[in-house]
């Protein structure tokens, strides 16, 4: 064992992967410590399934290493046994109860029956399942289903839980139960990589956030510092204006096609002044603007830059 | 919806190959294999005495010897009893003695079977006649005049009148007290086992394929793991699949020996097969039966990559080694090459292991070469699927 008790949970070092020709990961670096929660941000096809594959002890990394626990995952068992995955996929038996399921994933981790019983009871209370135990998974909500899914990830009570987009496809109430047994386990704790395309949810819950592009980290750091790094004071000013929109127009004003239809935006210091005088403009252009709304910032802006850097400008 | 049905075939290149270029396959080995039931292929295993030694009976032995429709080989010793334990103990399809000159008066010729193969029987006596047609015309000829001698006597009229009476008694189907020894005798070489040899060979055949269709939809398993995620989860963990495909080895065999028990028990229940009281051996022959079933499914669905491809490929192999081990037709109406294929089938040791023990009353000394044979089966098959659901799908 290399890391102390305050030292890093997980360490990539420098990580690289090919597969054949295509190189996945281009010398990644990331450590998630104790108590944190990372959250492993990026595009389709940037790279984090390969990473995570590699911090599981799935794939050896061409090249660099990974460490859990001070240990390789690919080659030591003791590494992955301080180590919980939460699968993108409902990783369980549908047609078994809750408890099924949980006592079934504790024996194959290796506790023994007296061990099962409390590990099993644990995990439901800090997922708050257990008005469900008996219920088949198959029966339940999808909501409830990724809460079982992250309780089976913890039954071994692990160092590090890696929870791969454990909110898709959940409604809001689920989304916040989540959160909540997130919290616990930090509190606890329990290191987590958190890899999700949930921005809000990362920004509210990381401690910190890294981004990959194309196999590279190219972003790292707390939310909070990040966005103020990236947008200083500026305000994003959103225009909702009626469809065909006149691009050149609102292209004139400075403004850029937003994610929504019909929506664009802009970053401006005096973000609320602005917002009114440039609903003059429009509709003195003959723009049909239905809505003006004025924000900070947040990690969606600050993704949408990297993955479309025209938009940061 | 065609032309989307036709670029889902295509490109799915695996159930391309199944569709079109297995059934062939299939048809060919069936072919060979169902041939062999009309009779005219048969190369029976016969064992052979001389215990007379003339000059008319070296003649039939060489003659059967050199025949190229039969496999038939010399005892030894050259006694009955010789041919007896061959046929008894199943290396032998059938049995035949040459017990008294073929020329001289009598039933020169015994012909000894095993209830199990009883048309071995009548295929050995065609090939035994068709050789004395060949090879001893004086002896034939010689039985011929003393047979019908008593009949025409000098043809005088009281003679044609003999003649006239012994045809109509002849025609009648009496006259048996004139009725001339028949060249051939038979001994059924089974002693007092009960319950059908043929009910003994089916209940292997059967438990052996439908072991393999259970164990296939438990091992289907597998892959149903690795597309939920749960392979991921658990090759995660510190103790990888490894108690995965251990349990579920484990499962299957349990299965197998649960379903043979049913099928056993039905045997000894409707045909008095003496499972019972061979239970300890059954048992055994029952468990590597088991070992080799699970082995051999796990280790095939753990290669495949999709249910669909496991499915279609299981049922294609399943069903093959059936045709070739027995399942299907008895072994010993195939041609000798593929009697020989069908040794490279856990279904020939199954069916011979249980034929052995509950027909012939085989014991461990006789036994155990099949029980090595499907343990190592199916060990091999367990440590494939092992190495096989360790592998990363990317």
């Amino acid at each position: 064992m290399t890391s102390g008790p305050a030292g890093p949970i997980l360490e990539v070092t420098d990580v690289r992967h090919a597969f054949g020709p295509r190189e996945v990961l281009k010398g990644v670096s990331l450590d998630v410590r104790p108590g944190e929660i990372y959250a492993l941000l990026g595009p389709n096809g940037a790279g984090k399934t390969t990473l995570v594959r590699a911090i599981c002890g799935r794939i050896r990394p061409s090249g660099g290493q990974v460490r859990v626990a001070g240990r390789d995952p690919y080659t030591d068992g003791e590494a992955r046994a301080a180590l919980g995955l939460a699968p993108q996929a409902l990783a369980l038996y549908a047609q078994l109860t809750v408890i099924e399921n949980l006592e079934t994933f504790a024996r194959l981790a290796g506790l023994k029956d007296w061990a099962v019983v409390d590990a099993v009871r644990r995990a439901m209370a800090v997922t708050q399942i257990e008005e469900r135990s008996k219920s088949l998974v198959r029966t339940l909500s999808g909501g409830y289903q990724r809460r079982v899914n992250i309780a089976a990830a913890i039954l071994a009570d692990p160092k590090l839980l890696v929870l791969d987009e454990p909110t898709v496809g959940v409604d809001m109430p689920a989304r916040e139960a989540i959160a909540e047994a997130l919290a616990r386990l930090k509190e606890s704790g329990v290191g987590i990589l958190l890899v999700t395309h949930d921005l809000d949810q990362a920004q509210r819950l990381a401690d910190r956030v890294g981004f990959l592009r194309a196999g590279e980290k190219v972003l790292e750091g707390a939310p909070a510092a990040l966005i103020a790094e990236a947008f200083g004071e500026r305000m994003e000013v959103e225009v909702d204006v009626a469809e065909p929109a006149p691009q050149a127009t609102l292209e004139a004003e400075g403004l850029t096609r937003g994610d929504d239809p019909g929506a664009w935006v802009c970053l401006a210091a005096d973000g609320y002044a602005l917002a009114g005088s440039l609903a003059e403009h429009l509709k003195a252009k003959g723009v049909e603007v239905r809505e003006v709304r004025v924000r900070r910032p947040s990690l969606n802006q600050l993704f949408a830059s990297i993955v479309e850097p025209r938009r940061a400008a | 919806m065609f032309r989307v049905m036709a670029l889902d075939l295509w490109r799915d290149r695996p159930a391309l190959v199944m569709t079109f270029v297995l059934p062939s396959v299939v048809f060919l080995i069936f072919s060979a294999v169902f041939s062999g039931t009309t009779g005219l292929d048969v190369k029976l295993k016969v064992a052979v005495a001389d215990a007379v030694h003339t000059s008319g009976s070296a003649r039939l032995v060489g003659a059967l010897l050199a025949d190229k429709n039969l496999r038939a080989e010399l005892t030894e010793p050259q006694t009955a009893e010789a041919v007896r334990a061959a046929v008894r103990s199943g290396r032998d399809d059938a049995g035949l003695v040459v017990t008294s000159d073929p020329a001289a008066p009598g039933t020169p010729i015994l012909i000894l079977t095993d209830r199990s193969r009883a048309v071995a029987a009548p295929l050995t006596e065609a090939r035994t006649r068709d050789a004395l047609e060949r090879v001893t015309p004086d002896v034939l000829l010689v039985r011929t005049i003393r047979d019908v001698t008593p009949a025409l006597g000098q043809l005088t009229p009281d003679q044609q009148d003999n003649v006239a009476i012994a045809a109509d008694e002849a025609a009648r189907g009496g006259g048996t007290a004139n009725k001339p020894p028949p060249l051939f005798a038979q001994e059924d070489v089974a002693r007092d086992q009960k319950g059908g040899a043929a009910v003994a060979y089916y209940a292997g055949a059967v438990t052996i394929l439908f072991s393999l269709f259970a164990s296939t939809h438990g091992a289907l398993t597998l892959l149903d793991e690795r597309r939920a995620g749960i392979a991921d989860r658990i090759l995660a963990g510190r103790y990888g699949m490894a108690p995965v495909v251990t349990g579920k080895f484990l499962f299957l065999v349990a299965q197998v020996v649960a379903q043979a028990a049913v099928i056993f028990a039905t045997a000894e229940i409707v045909y008095s097969v003496a499972v019972l009281g061979h239970f300890s051996l059954w048992l055994v022959t029952t468990v590597a039966t088991a070992i080799a079933s699970a082995g051999l499914t796990l280790a095939l669905v753990a290669l495949c990559r999709t249910r669909e491809q496991a499915q279609m490929l299981s049922t294609f192999v399943i069903l093959i080694l059936a045709a070739l081990g027995g399942s299907m037709v008895p072994r010993f109406l195939m041609p000798p090459w593929l009697q020989n294929l069908g040794w490279w089938t856990p279904h020939a040791w199954v069916i011979d292991a249980y034929q052995g023990l509950l027909w012939r009353d085989a014991g461990a000394g006789e036994l155990y070469k099949a029980w090595l044979v499907l343990t190592l089966t199916g060990v091999v098959g367990f440590f494939i699927a092992q190495a096989a659901a360790r592998r990363v799908r990317t």
